[in-house]
């Protein structure tokens, strides 16, 4: 082997420690950066791939004539891909004893034979026996189903029960353990039995050459009118996404946070790797000068040092790369557990190791070619007067013979002030680091606000969603002995899924008709005013809603089918909220225009004692009250219970927002140590001189400490300034993922976050700072004369 | 005698916060081929500046630095790192070994550097050169485990791996005993017999009849240039 690469081999070895931390940063930032690559890969994959090995259906179709349809011929149309019948009946099942839960039940034609809105066996039987239902898998996370066990359904108030005779895996639902929903699927006589009413009533296609919403809105058009000509009368219709998993918004916001927060830490590492491979010329210098005195060319020096990066980049591929396959995994893996999907890719594709490496090792050249660059074109001279730290003006003597004097705090400023572009890189990455850390909390707290603020706009504590509207008199009878409630109201529609397929527009927009004066709901208003009570017909759409109604004008009129009859409305406000996409009108004119029979389908109770048991309590009391009576009711449901479902929903973004901010300052922290490392090597004769001067090691300790400290304040007083903008913009930008379009999230300053980010910012700082000054300890005044 | 080290008008300045310090004035000066030379001068007085301008370690700031027959200050870097390894060898006063390579190692790396020596006579030409410098059974020891002695003897033995026709020593022995100062300036000596032109910064060379010539620096000129002869007659 020739000489130069033994030279390498043996500066590795007898330099471990910070070669093995330049390893680890290489690690660190080629871990992120592949497990980032390794789950975009397998997420961005798996979940559409799940999603669309069920072929989703592109429209259903509710209407009480399809039996004039001829589904055969409907087939032969070219505009036809699939269609299928696929009825579907929102009842109850009770999970745990006396618990229920909203179950919706699908009736399926031909188990076998199945063109869309596909499902896959898992457990039991498949297809079930006659008169059996099957449920889904992420049903046995919130209940106590199984198969062979008897599901007890409430439906039109009376108990059904039907028994479990497999389990299935349906790609196309959201999670059960996040939306609190049983999904079932059973034959259409058990569907029939079980719901009371007819099948062969809802129907799914799927267009010919549909690419889009608009594709699909487009030829759904056509085919109305050719409906209408068999007669066939549509009630309602729904467009789902196109092609798109009705969780994919949370799958979205992990990539994307992935890919900032990944990329962040990655250039964090590498200007950790820069720093540290300076580090390493710094103490090489001298020798950089023998050699090239003793006949060593630019590029013998670089066959050395790229050498030396190339091993230490191999080193860290061989650790980082496996690594990053198997969190890259298992962070999919998470996800695919929290969204209810499968991972479908068995192996990475060759391109994903080819990436890794390649970035393995080409980013340490490249962050490292300012030192290496250095190290080449040093000359003779300069490397083998290499002493350290050279000072451009002049030190006056007060300077040097006030050292032990003089304050810590001052030395360690001035320290500082020496090394300016090197304590700009490590401030600005701390302060980086910081930033990103806090605005993580302030994110967090945005959303934490969001939710609270959701919560508190409700200000009923429970709710009945009611299956069949009812006379208001009629519903509040059975609760009139309830002493504990304050107050019952009346509405049509309500929040959450499951309303908007009971009440809705022609066109799927969920309708939440209230009193506009009710007092038992808050709204955040994003534009215009709440309704206003007019004579006119008016209605505030949430921010989902009014994407419908683009462009949204405050003031303008927009045609909306209600009930099958064609209206002209106001649009007078738009509200922020956690909904699928809603109108609110006013209850007293909806009933008027199209629910002459004052039927309403809530039940929004608010009580005297708002105490979280108390309305447990309540609840209980309630759900005896509606078996007793015999009452058709989706779900009973408290707003704490609401808030812990919304809560769900966004916890998985929230705490890896926390866990990645946290990686980022401490990567950001391992750079303080690097160049508080090369502040020692440099100054190894200055500490000498102090030592020999009178200085103690514990004053040689206060120095770097202090250095540290200062650096940390800094950072932190910078990072806080950075994270104002970051956080407004993350607020922004998360509101838009998670609410959708111009739905920015009001920025919130966590107090916590920032008490935590001060504590942990100066932990680290003393952490950093700490170690390469025990280092500097080490230097006796003998070794630091002869330092070479 | 054919001149080995021309040196012709040569100043060397340098800047020092805001005033210029010349630390070799117009020096002229020849080396003959064969010769044993002493440069001599106090702290200050331009003696290391004029051997790094020999070695090509420095740039001069203005005349002509010629040696073995190339005008070295219109090299670059690179090519006077070439050059200096063929050309010159260089010992420090703190020995500068490559503390990561053994004694022997550390002389074939000069010569893998310069690549004039073919490979398969590499070690044997070490271990010759080692033998030379009475350093053989310490060839794979690592520097830190010779005494100061051992170590400049190994540092000779490197500087002149590539079999170069100048030696230059930067205060050799000032780090060294008096016994093992005395074996070094021995070894010069008998490079000087077989033909090597040795140029050596010295404090104490003024005493040492063993030089050819002693070129004495002060304030960055020569003030005296004594032969041998003249030396011993003083």
């Amino acid at each position: 082997m020739p000489i130069i690469y033994k030279k390498v081999l043996r500066e590795m070895f007898i330099r471990y420690r910070s070669i093995s931390v330049a390893i680890l940063a290489l690690t660190i930032g080629l871990w992120g950066v592949g497990t980032l690559l390794v789950s975009m890969h397998i997420m961005s994959n798996d979940l559409n791939q799940n999603f669309l090995q069920t072929k989703p259906a592109h429209i259903y179709l509710k209407s009480e004539n399809f039996h004039k349809l001829d589904i055969d011929e409907l087939l032969a149309r070219p505009d036809i891909m699939a269609a299928e019948f696929r009825d579907k009946a929102t009842l109850r099942v009770e999970v745990h004893k006396n618990e229920w839960l909203p179950l919706w039940l699908y009736s399926v034609n031909d188990f076998e034979k199945m063109s869309m809105g596909r499902f896959f066996k898992q457990n039991g039987r498949f297809p079930p026996a006659k008169g059996t239902i099957l449920i889904e898998r992420n049903n046995l996370l919130i209940s106590d189903l199984n198969v062979g066990s008897t599901a007890r359904v409430q439906s039109k108030g009376e108990i059904v029960e039907t028994k479990i005779s497999g389990i299935v895996f349906d790609p196309g639902q959201a999670p059960s353990t996040q939306d609190a929903f049983v999904y079932a699927y059973t034959d259409k006589e058990n569907y029939s039995r079980l719901t009371g009413s007819p099948a062969q009533q809802r129907l799914m296609i799927r267009f010919s050459n549909a690419e889009t919403k608009e594709d699909v809105k487009a030829k759904f058009k056509k085919l109305s009118n050719d409906f209408s000509r068999l007669g066939i009368k549509i009630n309602s219709f729904y467009i789902p996404k196109f092609n798109e998993h009705p969780h994919q918004f949370q799958l979205n916001t992990l990539l994307y946070l992935n890919g900032i927060i990944g990329l962040l830490s990655f250039v964090m590492a590498m200007v950790l790797v820069s720093q540290l491979m300076s580090s390493i010329f710094t103490q090489q210098i001298r020798q950089i000068g023998i050699m090239k005195a003793i006949g060593a060319s630019r590029t013998h020096i670089f066959k050395i040092y790229i050498a030396f990066i190339l091993l230490m980049s191999l080193a860290s591929i061989l650790i980082g790369l496996p690594l990053a396959i198997i969190t890259g995994k298992a962070y999919s893996a998470f996800v695919s557990g929290v969204i209810n999907f499968d991972i479908l890719t068995t192996q990475m594709p060759p391109a994903i190791y080819i990436v890794i490496t390649l970035v393995g090792f080409v980013m340490p050249i490249i962050f490292s070619l300012p030192a290496l660059l250095k190290g080449m074109n040093i000359s003779v001279n300069d490397a083998l007067s290499d002493y350290g730290i050279k000072t451009k003006r002049r030190v006056t003597s007060s300077n040097n013979l006030g050292i032990i004097n003089s304050s810590m705090l001052s030395l360690s400023m001035r320290n500082i002030a020496r090394r300016k572009g090197r304590m700009m890189v490590t401030m600005v990455t701390m302060a980086l680091g910081v930033a990103i850390f806090l605005t993580g909390f302030n994110v967090r707290s945005s959303l934490q606000e969001f939710l609270d603020k959701t919560s508190q706009s409700m200000k009923y504590d429970l709710k009945v969603a009611l299956k069949q509207p009812l006379p208001l008199a009629m519903a509040l009878l059975p609760f009139k002995n309830i002493e504990k409630i304050k107050s019952i109201e009346g509405w049509v529609g309500g929040v959450g899924r499951i309303q908007s397929d009971s009440i809705s527009t022609s066109t799927g927009i969920g309708i939440i008709a209230t009193p506009f004066d009710s007092r038992l709901k808050e709204h955040d208003l994003m534009d215009g005013v709440w309704l206003t009570g007019s004579e006119e017909l008016e209605f505030v759409a949430n921010q989902q809603a009014a994407l419908e109604f683009k462009p949204v004008v405050i003031g303008k009129s927009y045609p909306i089918v209600l009930k099958e009859q064609k209206l002209l409305a106001r649009l007078v406000g738009v509200v922020r909220e956690f909904d699928i996409a809603k109108i609110y009108l006013d209850l007293d004119k909806y009933n008027r225009l199209v629910n002459t029979d004052k039927k309403i389908n809530s039940l929004m109770i608010s009580l005297n004692n708002r105490a979280y048991d108390n309305v447990l309590e309540v609840k209980k009391e309630v759900e005896q009250i509606i078996e007793k009576a015999g009452m058709d009711v989706i779900y009973v449901m408290s707003q704490t219970e609401r808030a812990v479902i919304i809560f769900n929903h966004l916890n998985i973004i929230l705490t890896i927002i926390l866990f990645l901010s946290l990686l980022v300052l401490s990567v950001s922290s391992m750079g303080m140590g690097s160049a508080m490392g090369i502040n020692v090597i440099e100054r190894t004769r200055e500490i000498g001189v102090l030592r020999a001067i009178g200085a103690t090691p514990k004053m040689v300790v206060n120095l770097f400490v202090i250095e540290g400290f200062i650096i940390s304040v800094l950072s932190i007083f910078a990072g806080l300034l950075l994270a104002l903008p970051m956080s407004a913009l993350a607020a922004n930008f998360f509101g838009e993922l998670i609410l959708g379009e111009d739905t920015p999230l009001d920025f919130a300053f966590s107090e916590l976050g920032f008490t935590i980010t001060l504590i942990v910012t100066l932990l680290f700082g003393y952490i950093a700072s700490r170690a390469p000054a025990n280092k500097a300890t080490e230097i006796t005044v003998h070794k630091a004369i002869a330092y070479e | 005698m054919k001149n080995i080290i021309e040196l012709e008008q040569t100043s060397k300045s340098f800047i020092q916060g805001d005033r210029i310090f010349t630390a070799l004035k117009e020096v002229s000066l020849t080396i003959n081929k064969g010769e044993y030379i002493a440069i001599v001068g106090k702290s200050g007085s331009g003696k290391s500046t004029l051997l790094n301008l020999i070695t090509g370690i420095d740039h001069p700031s203005c005349g002509v630095v010629r040696v073995n027959g190339t005008d070295i200050h219109q090299l670059s870097e690179s090519e006077l790192a070439t050059w200096r390894g063929k050309n010159i060898g260089i010992v420090f006063q703190f020995f500068q070994l490559i503390p990561t390579l053994t004694v022997i190692e550390n002389i074939l790396l000069a010569m893998e550097f310069v690549n004039a020596i073919p490979k398969n006579e590499r070690q044997q030409r070490a271990n010759s050169l080692l033998e030379m410098v009475d350093i053989l059974d310490h060839g794979d020891k690592f520097p830190t485990a010779l005494s100061g002695g051992e170590q400049q003897r190994a540092a000779i033995a490197r500087a002149l791996a590539n079999d170069p026709d100048i030696l230059v020593a930067d205060e050799p022995t000032g780090n060294l005993d008096s016994s093992t100062a005395m074996s070094i300036k021995a070894i010069f000596s008998e490079l000087v017999a077989n033909g090597t032109t040795v140029v050596v910064v010295t404090h104490e060379g003024i005493d040492d009849s063993a030089f050819d010539r002693i070129i004495e620096l002060k304030d960055g000129e020569i003030v005296l240039g004594i032969t041998n002869a003249s030396a011993s007659e003083e």
